[in-house]
């Protein structure tokens, strides 16, 4: 990178924030997923007014700026690609106002999805959109992601809990989008911004909403002797009309996987395990807790076990949030798919993926959000490997393809990024794209903020990606919508 | 119009896109403006060339579902084509197991629920009017009723939106699965857009089971802040309702079935109201077994003064949600508010209505939710004077000067010669330069809703 701009930078966020050695930037060349890009320089901002002005010396010297959180992305947005500028809002991590009254708070970019939570647990409240990384994942990165997580299903996504957010556009420009209200007057630019992933402005100040923590919850392991049994349960759990708080899947392999690695008290010899979150009031908790029971014995669950006390139920939410890190340990290299099905496929797909993984000679994994028919297919490869290297890929997009054909979606929470970007010609069309295109431009014109993500060049992206592999079904009614 | 296009031939070009029986003259007036043709598309592709023709002759369009809402906003200058949706009204697909369905715009809401209803599925939506409002109505106007206060509205059901631009391309955005980040979230951006970016053509729902069991609890206090007391008790205990609606006093006048009018210009009671009334109402709905519900008539107490289910409670919740059509049905020079405010505004906002009404010789009603700031306020006129336009504005700038930093308050229905003395939309929270940076983007010549909406 230029270095005037280095300086520039410097002049602006302090010299102890600017990195730009190459032994220092190797450390920001990568997120959580696969692709790697080194950036020109990275800029620690820790005001507002310094990423009003990192952006306008970017946008004078037209210089691609890149926005990130804690990098635990899975889709490579937060990834530059060329001589960019990666802008850091790690250390805007803040949390500014808990407004209990209005049940909002108001938080830098750069805080961390759990310690919101543990800063409003004592007030009997929390925040609710819960990504397996939110250990680690900040709030800004959540709102650039519109990031889900187990608990999403009764509760909504990252969209359903912002209703502020303070962003400065690619000219510099300081604007507010909405505030504490529940909505607003207008256009609701706030619930658009949210999941367009760092390509329309930077988040500098949001303002969430925090849930009155539940009265009473309960968690049920379902154990199952074949996967099958496990996904109809699923489809029967949504049909009963209890909508628990997570329903989530973990396939045999899954469960012995965690168990090696954290002893969650998952059964080894399952086929698959169902762990089902009840909350709410006392007395409605109890009434759920046996009809769900009820609904998986009747699906040929195997056995029903029930927390008996908050520990255990926490040893069994530490084998769900820490799965992929188990993963880690036994294989080098893992490919995480983040396909959506309507929840009545689930049963279908999950043998497609069994097929496929046979076909490869391919580990695949599968621990996902069975209530969302949201998938995670781990597929698991030695990247040392190339022609293993090239099955993953293969095989990702056979899995991708047979999510297609239900009419479902590439991505339900990891973020589009440049990862899946070829694949969004699969979803929408040259319309639809155009019109997207259309709608960032008007906050990022010049496309300075996070050039060349989720919108794929619209020339270009059909010889990018190729055809896809045909499904073996055919679509159940097209792709209407 | 430009000089080059006579209103016959236009109407020649639309008949010759949607057959001639589908172009029509209407009387329908929008804020006493009566649009030159009204045109109904069959498809999305019909509706496209309807769109590119208009937008190559600069022909203000306007969409309509039920014209159940067509009121609000600004005074338009002219609408030269009144788009309507209603052919586009079939179930497109819908799997009770998905906990999905896939609708067309013209779809009239009740519709839809009635065959959502046959699986004990339902969309939790209670707008005014779903006998005739359409979905892509209720999807651009942003419209719900009490069941926001748990369930959101329609900008948190909609998972997949299908619309054509003012240029003619008929796009998408989202898809039919409940969870997905593909793409801008184009639903978010429609609903509540007031047919200002786009004509709405198609729409995804998740659905919900319906609730099997419900039952009401109206609880009654002396003052706003004893039921505002009681608020936060409720959001301090374990009790989680579904419905939490706050009713002032005068508001159960406007909770029934409309009696004969008097005097539709003003408020004038079928019997002479004796006694000021005081009392202020929260009405909470809960569902679940018998034993959630024996659960709340405990923790509630002697609060409760009343206990509804049934069809008296369907009832109840249904006046509840059509408080400003008894209103407008009553007293055609009503002025009609809808606000968004953060929890705590909610006390000053009824406070500013109490206290500014009845400076501008108005009489003050209100409903809404006390768990999420969204109030529906009347303003009727006494009969001591007639009502002039300034009275109106001046009213309102003064109710809206109350209003806590960061709400906002919408004009939703009043006179319209009141609308030229004042801004029915007012002031947002949202950076409207950057709303009008998105409408030039998507309909750069201004074609649809030309000055009815904020942008």
């Amino acid at each position: 990178m230029d270095s005037s701009i280095i300086r520039q930078l410097r002049k602006i966020a302090g010299k102890e924030t600017v990195l730009d050695r190459p032994e220092e930037l190797m450390l920001y060349e990568y997120d959580a997923g696969v692709d790697k890009h080194r950036p020109g320089a990275v800029v620690f901002a820790q005001t507002t007014q310094q990423v009003s002005q990192i952006m306008r010396l970017a946008s004078e010297h037209k210089i691609p700026v890149v926005p990130r959180g804690a990098g635990t992305g899975l889709s490579g947005g937060a990834i530059a690609r060329r001589e960019a500028i990666v802008l850091s809002l790690a250390r805007m991590n803040k949390i500014l106002e808990i407004d209990i009254p209005n049940q909002r708070a108001v938080v830098q970019p750069g805080v961390v999805n759990l310690e919101l939570s543990n800063a409003t647990a004592k007030y009997g409240y929390y925040y609710a959109p819960d990504p397996s990384s939110q250990k680690a994942c900040t709030i800004g990165g959540n709102v650039a992601e519109n990031s889900g997580g187990p608990h999403t299903l009764a509760l909504g996504v990252t969209v359903n809990h912002v209703t502020g957010l303070e962003v400065v556009l690619p000219d510099g420009k300081i604007i507010d989008l909405g505030g504490k209200a529940q909505d607003s007057t207008g256009l609701d630019l706030t619930g658009f911004f949210v999941g367009s992933e760092g390509t329309m402005g930077v988040v500098t100040k949001i303002t969430v909403k925090l849930t009155k923590l539940p009265e009473h919850v309960t968690t049920l392991l379902g154990i199952y002797n074949t996967v099958e049994d496990a996904a109809n349960t699923v489809v029967a759990i949504t049909q009963s009309g209890v909508t628990p708080a997570a329903l989530e899947m973990l396939d045999g392999w899954m469960v012995r996987c965690v168990e090696a690695n954290v002893h969650a008290g998952y059964p080894e010899d399952a086929a698959a395990v169902l762990l089902i979150e009840l909350e709410g009031m006392r007395e409605a908790v109890e009434e759920q807790a046996e009809a769900v029971s009820a609904v998986c014995m009747q699906q040929k669950a195997r056995e029903v076990r029930r927390a008996r006390d908050e520990k255990q139920r926490q040893l069994l939410w530490l084998g769900r949030k820490t799965a992929f890190g188990a993963v880690g340990r036994v294989s080098p290299s893992y490919y995480t798919q983040d396909g959506v099905i309507p929840r009545t496929k689930v049963p279908y797909t999950l043998a497609e993926i069994e097929r496929i993984s046979k076909k490869y000679g391919l580990i695949i994994g599968n621990v996902f959000h069975a209530g969302d028919g949201n998938l995670h297919p781990l597929i698991l490869f030695d990247s040392r490997d190339p022609k293993q290297t090239e099955n993953s890929r293969k095989a990702a997009k056979e899995i991708m393809a047979c999510c297609l054909s239900f009419g479902g979606s590439i991505t339900g929470e990891h973020g589009v990024g440049m990862e899946k970007m070829g694949l969004m010609t699969a979803m929408f069309t040259e319309d639809d794209l155009q019109v997207m295109v259309q709608l960032r431009n008007a906050f990022n014109p010049e496309s300075i903020l996070n050039p060349q993500k989720v919108i794929p060049d619209l020339r270009y992206c059909r010889e990018i990606t190729g055809p896809l592999p045909k499904a073996k079904v055919e679509p159940a009614a097209g792709m209407p919508v | 119009m430009s000089t080059v296009t006579s209103p016959a031939s236009v109407e020649r070009e639309l008949a010759g896109i949607v057959g001639e029986a589908h172009v029509t003259h209407t009387d329908f007036e929008i804020n006493g403006v009566v649009p030159m043709a009204a045109v109904s598309p069959g498809s999305p592709e019909e509706a496209a060339a309807v769109l590119r023709l208009a937008n190559e002759r600069g022909l203000v369009v306007a969409a309509a579902g039920g014209l159940t809402k067509q009121q609000i906003g600004g005074v338009p200058e002219r609408i030269d084509i009144l788009l309507s949706t209603t052919r586009m009204n079939k179930v497109e697909e819908y799997d009770p197991g998905d906990l999905t369905i896939a609708v067309q715009a013209g779809i009239p809401f009740a519709e839809m629920q009635r065959q959502l209803g046959e699986h004990q599925q339902w969309v939790p939506c209670d707008a005014a009017h779903l006998e005739h409002a359409t979905i892509g109505g209720l999807l651009a106007t942003g419209a719900a009723g009490p069941l926001k206060s748990t369930f959101g509205h329609m900008r948190d059901f909609c998972i997949g939106v299908q619309f054509v631009t003012a240029d003619g391309k008929v796009a998408k955005g989202g898809g039919r699965v409940v969870k997905n980040v593909a793409g801008y979230d184009l639903m978010k951006l429609m609903t509540s857009s007031y047919g200002s970016l786009a004509v709405i053509t198609r729409a995804n729902f998740k659905v919900f089971p319906r609730p099997r069991q419900t039952r009401t609890f109206v609880c009654s206090f002396g003052s706003l802040d004893e039921a505002l007391e009681f608020r936060t008790r409720l959001f301090k205990s374990p009790l989680t309702p579904m419905c939490m609606e706050i009713l002032s006093p005068r508001a159960p006048e406007y909770l029934g079935d409309a009696g004969p009018v008097h005097d539709p210009d003003h408020y004038a009671p079928d019997k002479p109201v004796s006694l000021p009334a005081l009392e202020w109402q929260i009405a909470l709905r809960a569902a679940g077994s018998d034993i959630v519900l024996a659960r709340y008539a405990r923790e509630l107490g002697t609060a409760v003064t009343r206990t509804l289910d049934g069809a008296e409670e369907e009832k109840f919740w249904k006046h509840v949600s059509h408080f400003e059509q008894s209103v407008l049905s009553r007293h055609r020079n009503a002025m009609v508010i809808y606000t968004h405010l953060a929890i705590q505004g909610v006390g000053p906002a009824l406070q500013a209505l109490e206290r500014t009404a009845p400076d501008y010789n108005l009489i003050p009603a209100a409903v809404g939710r006390a768990a999420t700031g969204n109030l529906v306020l009347a303003f009727m006129p006494l009969s001591v004077d007639p009502p002039s336009a300034m009275q109106y504005a001046n009213c309102v700038s003064a109710f809206r000067g109350m209003l806590p930093p960061g709400s906002s308050a919408e004009v939703a229905q009043c006179p319209t010669e009141a609308k030229l003395h004042f801004d029915v939309w007012g002031t947002t929270p949202t950076n409207v330069e950057m709303m009008r940076a998105v409408k030039r983007a998507i309909d750069p010549k201004n074609i649809l809703n030309r000055g009815r909406f904020i942008v």
